[in-house]
């Protein structure tokens, strides 16, 4: 059986966080609508999901979610246009936007989360 | 046993690709909309910006109007008070919830497909692989029935019965 060797390059890098990103994404997409269905079943269960949610475990959580979200939905709009218009050329520029916009978007997003944690 | 091998594989899986790239862009999209509606915009957020300890976690979560969750009225509605005042009126009731099922759709389609590509590039073993890839499908599909049926039912008051099967 041949195996397939990686090799830790920039592009590499970039994949690998593509890929832990979206494992992580399902996993809690798994959690969201398995806890969500709370909601249906009325407002003691939902309340108390929610107010699970605000644990400081949770907030520090919010904040890893939001980071693996804002990375992938940005280098994932970067294949999109490597792969759809062809913009290969300029893909190398691209992930350092996408990659500068995720920590923006985690900056400024996950203020709120760990504020909350810490006063 | 179906082989999954690069050029054996009796089904093209294009439009699966293809799929993922449209479905990638929407959730951009759903997931803009979804947090702004639940997390930042004051008179429709369910989700407030406060800690709780786990000590006071039982009185907060019990609903009292005092709970600490750190909305804006200062907690005179309950998390579930909140989402009802959303779903009040039956024509934002209906957007929202189609808006909801088409995020769980997209949602599960595209993570449950990159969830294959991912087992397709480690598992080997063809009978292995196809007992994972079935299994993701399921999990899938079992995530979908219970998300869009608790998404429809939600605020109905249709009584305990019309939950009772949920897990």
């Amino acid at each position: 059986m041949e195996r397939v060797k990686y090799k830790l390059s920039p592009h590499m890098i970039a994949w690998l966080f593509h890929r832990l990103s979206g494992i992580a994404i399902v996993l809690y997409l798994i959690l969201h609508v398995w806890g969500l269905k709370a909601l249906a079943q009325g407002p003691e269960q939902f309340n108390h999901l929610i107010a699970k949610y605000h644990l400081p475990a949770f907030k520090i959580g919010e904040i890893l979610l939001l980071a693996a979200c804002a990375y992938h939905a940005f280098n994932g709009f970067r294949i999109v246009l490597v792969d759809l218009l062809g913009w290969s050329n300029k893909q190398k520029k691209m992930w350092f936007v996408a990659a500068g916009l995720a920590l923006l978007i985690v900056i400024v997003g996950g203020y709120p989360s760990l504020m909350a944690v810490l006063g | 046993m179906k082989n999954y091998q690069y050029g054996q594989s009796s089904k093209s899986n294009a439009f699966n690709w293809f799929f993922h790239r449209i479905s990638g862009t929407l959730l951009i999209f759903f997931l803009v909309t979804h947090f702004w509606v639940q997390h930042y915009n004051s008179s429709t957020q369910s989700v407030g910006h406060k800690a709780v300890n786990s000590s006071e976690l039982e009185k907060v979560s019990q609903g009292t109007k005092e709970n600490t969750l750190g909305y804006p009225e200062g907690g005179k509605l309950t998390p579930y008070d909140r989402v009802m005042q959303r779903l009040k009126s039956p024509d934002y009731a209906i957007l929202w919830k189609a808006f909801n099922i088409l995020f769980l759709v997209f949602a599960l389609h595209h993570g449950f497909y990159g969830l294959t590509n991912i087992i397709s590039d480690y598992v080997k073993n063809g009978t292995a692989r196809a007992i994972a890839v079935t299994a993701c499908w399921l999990l899938a599909g079992t995530l979908f029935v219970v998300g869009a049926y608790s998404t429809i039912v939600a605020g109905l008051d249709l009584g305990s019965k019309a939950t009772a099967w949920l897990p």
